[in-house]
């Protein structure tokens, strides 16, 4: 390889290196001696194992030289010496045969690159296509997938089934021949069917449409005909008033008040419904009247009804505009919201219940529309005028006339509970201060027209016009026996006043035929005035007297001795007795408490009450218990003698009752007991 | 807190204690009886469930003036009649009667009340005395009235026994305190309480509604102030000034217990001062009770106008009251 690179040194040789090509092409036609030389060529012929050999060789023996030429300076030659110098022209060579071998290794290794570069590119294409076609073939999937998952719209329209089909179609639709064989013709033509069947309807529902059209007409004209009738039947009707007031049929005045009682509220409507039922039914002296104003009602009813909150809202709404326009203060706001709330509906209720002596009960039911409650209001009219008894202004005052009708029930508070939350928005704390206004709202009220309030006590599982008729009778009849016994009561007050104590006929046994002793005074009481009063703590503390109640005074007077008896009446008498409480003045003073025989005289009167009744309804209590009082002091007084006292004089109350022992048992009691007819006194 | 009517004019006018000392039965003038446990209402964990009675029934048609426990039975009075309830039955809320027995009337416009009773132990007789004036001993074995003693001129408010003299004492409405043998029958002293200036209280009247005794000393009370007798001597030597008209009176340890008109219980020492006067709830009291048969319910007992008994724990003051 040495003689190789020496004749590659000596001629001028192109060498042709593929990186320029052109210019050495150019140099090349220039120099037309010059041998190409072309080293890449070369390239393929060599071999790499050998090139690296002949490097090593080189190296070596370029080394080699080195020594040499070393051993030879270290020796002392000279430099220039003809050893070093054919030495080193020879590692000249070397040095050329190592840089022929560079530039071949650098040429193999552009040529390794080159040829791997050409293969990735081949690679790269072939990987492009690969890529692709991959993507085109997901695409077609994704494709097909599609085609496959189409729904027709046709398969949305519901068709009637196959066996129906075949059935019904005609011939040139259904095709069986055809249709048998093939789905998609058989598909097709049942989608022809339907389209067929739904035109045939369209067609029926036009023609149905225009004779609905005509019947409307029809009956247009036909209304319009009745109503031009209306006036006809009405002057019938005027006319043929009179003849129902001789024949006594209110026809008239009956599809009147049904007309009128469809403007009333739901709650006014059950009453008068059941009321009117049970006075035609049971009572015929009970009757119902609607009053008010119709036109009012029926304008209430027009509008949407709006809930409670609407209509505050909208009042607060209105209120903040008319503050810009004119101040108006916050209490008359509040002040019109406690008006709208308190609101009553303009019809109300009448039923009158007459008695026997002609003396009516008045009773106007009231609906409050916002707080959902019936209220009523009370007046009485007698036949016979009503006067001379102070102590009766209480009895038929029409506030408290119907107190506690049913045990408890004061008609101070609005039974609706839900009413509290109401009051507090305007700022209402008590319902008592409008209840002389409005009316009082009774529970037994609320439960005649039909309203349940889940306000405590025993419920039941009725409402509506259910509960009215359950209690109708009974509050009918206590209505009325109230009525009855405040009018006696009111007779009874104005004959006690005149220190007269009536007693019936009927009673008359009870009581003996003489008595002495005598009723002075009959006063009212107010409560506070009771509650002052000496003798009558037990009955405080023993929690029988009520704010409700009627006090009494009744002075009885014999000779001396005066008996103050304190009278607790409650409402409901005479089906609560009135109460007594007993004190004696009388040579000192002694009371229920402190005498034991004044003691068994208050239990005469209050406890032994049943047989001093009277004739039904017992009206007649109270007198029969002044009447025994009397008796009973006289007794007192009379047996008060078996002192043997030593004072001289006569007694002042001869003996006059027929006694048959003056005194009994550990308390030595006076008989007070009165036996009839045999007519003495006896002991309990 | 409501009471009825009934409750308001309700009066009680007698007591008993069961022979176990555990039960107290009262009688009033409705002529009903009602049964306490005592050991309910002084447990500590009572209520006012407790202070109710256990059983309370209508047992005669007038006032149960008066009742007595044997050592098995609860003797009530009612008009005329004594009936016998054991106190076992009663216990077990059983309301019928064991016996009872009527003692012979000669009037009969109207029938006599039966104000005492006692028992004389040795003869094992039941004394009764009431309105006819007289008194009626009974056979308590064969049931069977075997005497009547004679002699009050008006009702006999009270009776007693003494035992070692077999003696009955008997206060009547007629201002007498006749002293009988039990065993002869035969009156053996009678003392007009009224005729002695030092007890006589001429402006309340002069019947003897209480009497008592305790070996030689009597307990007399009524319309005459509540006087200590010495009965050998028959003569007063302590009266006690109280105010109203003494109906009950027991001697207790050294000190007499009273009760009558006027709402309180009335301490006195034997030397005749009024030691303390206890309030209580009735207006005026009728019965006054002790429960000495049992150590661990010793109450006093006292029951008047009103439907309430008030019980005392400690005799000095009120502690509860059982309601009727």
């Amino acid at each position: 390889m040495s003689s190789d690179a020496v004749k590659k040194r000596k001629p001028k040789v192109i060498r042709n290196e593929s990186g320029t090509p052109e210019t050495k092409r150019g140099r090349a036609e220039g120099d037309q001696d010059v041998r190409v030389y072309n080293e890449e060529v070369e390239l393929e012929v060599r071999d790499p194992q050998q090139d690296y050999m002949l490097y090593k060789n080189t190296c070596a023996a370029l080394a080699k030289l080195m020594a040499e030429i070393q051993e030879l300076k270290a020796g002392g030659a000279k430099v220039g010496s003809v050893e070093i110098e054919e030495r080193r022209t020879q590692c000249s060579v070397h040095f050329i045969t190592l840089k022929k071998l560079n530039r071949l290794a650098h040429m193999r290794l552009k040529k390794g690159r080159d040829q791997t570069h050409e293969a990735k590119q081949r690679v790269d294409v072939l990987h492009l296509q690969l890529q692709n076609l991959l993507y085109e073939v997901m695409h077609l999937q994704k494709e097909i997938g599609k085609c496959l998952e189409f729904r027709s719209q046709h398969e949305e329209i519901e068709l009637v089934s196959e066996e129906e089909f075949f059935q019904e179609a005609p011939a040139e639709i259904s095709r069986p021949h055809v249709t048998r064989d093939d789905q998609h013709q058989l598909t097709l033509a049942r989608l022809d069917w339907e389209l067929e069947q739904r035109k045939r309807l369209a067609e029926q529902y036009k023609m149905s449409l225009a004779r609905k059209e005509k019947i409307q007409k029809a009956i247009e004209q036909k209304r319009e005909y009745l109503s031009s009738l209306q006036p006809g039947l009405q002057n019938i009707m005027q006319a043929s008033l009179p003849v129902q007031e001789y024949l006594a049929i209110p026809f008239e005045h009956m599809q009147k008040q049904a007309e009128v009682a469809r403007h009333l509220p739901p709650p006014l409507y059950v009453l008068l419904v059941q009321a009117g039922a049970y006075g035609q039914a049971c009572d015929k002296n009970l009757s119902v009247s609607i009053r008010g104003d119709v036109d009012e009602a029926k304008a209430l009813s027009r509008p949407p009804e709006d809930s409670q909150d609407d209509e505050s809202d909208s009042d607060a709404e209105e209120e903040q505009q008319n503050t810009k326009r004119r101040r108006a203060t916050s209490g008359v706001q509040l002040d019109d919201k406690r008006k709208e709330m308190l609101r009553r509906h303009p019809l109300s209720l009448c039923v009158d219940l007459k008695c026997k002596d002609g003396s009516v009960l008045h009773l106007f039911f009231y609906y409050l529309m916002n707080l959902n409650i019936l209220t009523v209001k009370t007046k009485v009219s007698t036949s016979a005028d009503l006067s001379g008894a102070v102590s009766a202004g209480e009895l038929l005052n029409s506030e408290s006339l119907l107190n506690c009708l049913y045990a408890s029930d004061h008609g101070k508070e609005t039974p609706n509970p839900a009413n509290r939350y109401q009051f507090d928005k305007v700022g209402i704390t008590t319902f008592g201060d409008y209840v002389s206004d409005l009316g009082h709202p009774y529970v037994w009220v609320q439960k005649l027209g039909g309203l349940q309030f889940s306000s405590g006590g025993a419920q039941s599982g009725l409402t509506g016009s259910a509960l009215s008729a359950s209690h109708m009778e009974r509050t009918m009849k206590l209505l009325r026996g109230r009525l009855q016994a405040r009018l006696a009561l009111h007779k009874q007050f104005s004959s006690l006043e005149h220190s007269i104590i009536p007693v019936s006929s009927e009673c008359q046994h009870l009581f003996p035929a003489k008595v002495v002793s005598g009723l002075m005074r009959w006063t009212l009481m107010s409560h506070q005035e009771f509650t002052e009063l000496g003798f009558v703590q037990h009955v405080l503390k023993a929690g029988l007297v009520h704010e409700t109640d009627l006090f009494f005074m009744a002075a009885v007077e014999r000779g001396t001795a005066r008996l103050l008896a304190a009278v607790v009446m409650n409402p409901r008498y005479p089906e609560v007795a009135p109460l007594f409480s007993l004190s004696l003045h009388w040579k000192g003073e002694r009371s229920g408490r402190t005498d034991d025989n004044l003691r068994a005289m208050e239990s005469e009167v209050n406890v032994f009450r049943s047989e001093l009744q009277g004739p039904r309804p017992g009206l007649q209590l109270l007198t029969n218990q002044i009447q025994r009082l009397c008796v009973c002091l006289d007794v007192y007084l009379e047996t008060e003698s078996q002192v043997c006292d030593g004072s001289e004089g006569p007694k002042e109350f001869p003996r006059e009752k027929m006694c048959l022992r003056t005194a009994r048992g550990p308390s030595r009691l006076k008989p007070f007991k009165y036996n009839h007819p045999q007519g003495f006194f006896s002991h309990r | 807190m409501f009471v009825s009517l009934q409750l308001l004019h309700m009066s009680v006018f007698s007591q008993s204690f069961s022979p176990c000392g555990r039960f107290l039965a009262a009688g009033n003038n409705y002529g009903e009886i009602a049964v306490f446990s005592l050991s309910a209402a002084l447990s500590p964990d009572a209520s006012e469930a407790s202070q109710k009675p256990i059983l309370n029934f209508t047992a005669h048609d007038g006032p149960v003036f008066s009742l007595l426990s044997t050592d098995t039975h609860l003797l009530s009075a009612g008009n005329g009649e004594i009936s016998a309830w054991s106190w076992a039955e009663l216990i077990k809320k059983s309301t019928k009667a064991a016996w009872t027995r009527k003692p012979s009337y000669e009037t009969s416009l109207e029938i006599p009340e039966i104000n005492a009773m006692i028992i004389n132990p040795k003869e094992n007789s039941l004394i009764v005395g009431g309105g006819d004036n007289n008194i009626h001993i009974m056979d308590m074995e064969t049931g069977i009235f075997k005497s009547v003693l004679k002699g009050h001129t008006d009702y006999i408010h009270c009776l007693c026994f003494k035992e070692r003299e077999e003696e009955i004492l008997s206060g009547g409405e007629d201002g007498a305190v006749r002293i009988w043998d039990s065993r002869t029958n035969r009156p053996v002293h009678c003392i007009e309480v009224f005729k002695y200036e030092e007890c006589a209280r001429p402006q309340f009247g002069k019947w003897i509604s209480c009497l008592a005794t305790d070996s030689d000393w009597m307990l007399c009370g009524g319309g005459p102030s509540l006087s200590l007798w010495h009965l050998r001597s028959m003569s007063p030597t302590s009266v006690f000034p109280l105010p109203g008209c003494q109906r009950e009176a027991v001697f207790y340890q050294d000190l007499i217990m009273s009760v009558g008109e006027g709402p309180h219980v009335s301490h006195c020492l034997h030397g005749g001062t009024v030691k303390a006067q206890i309030p209580c709830t009735p207006s005026s009291l009728n019965t006054l009770a002790l429960n000495l048969k049992n150590t661990e319910h010793r109450v006093m007992t006292v029951g008047g106008s009103s439907h309430q008994i008030d019980v005392f724990t400690n005799f000095s003051y009120r502690a509860f009251s059982l309601s009727f």
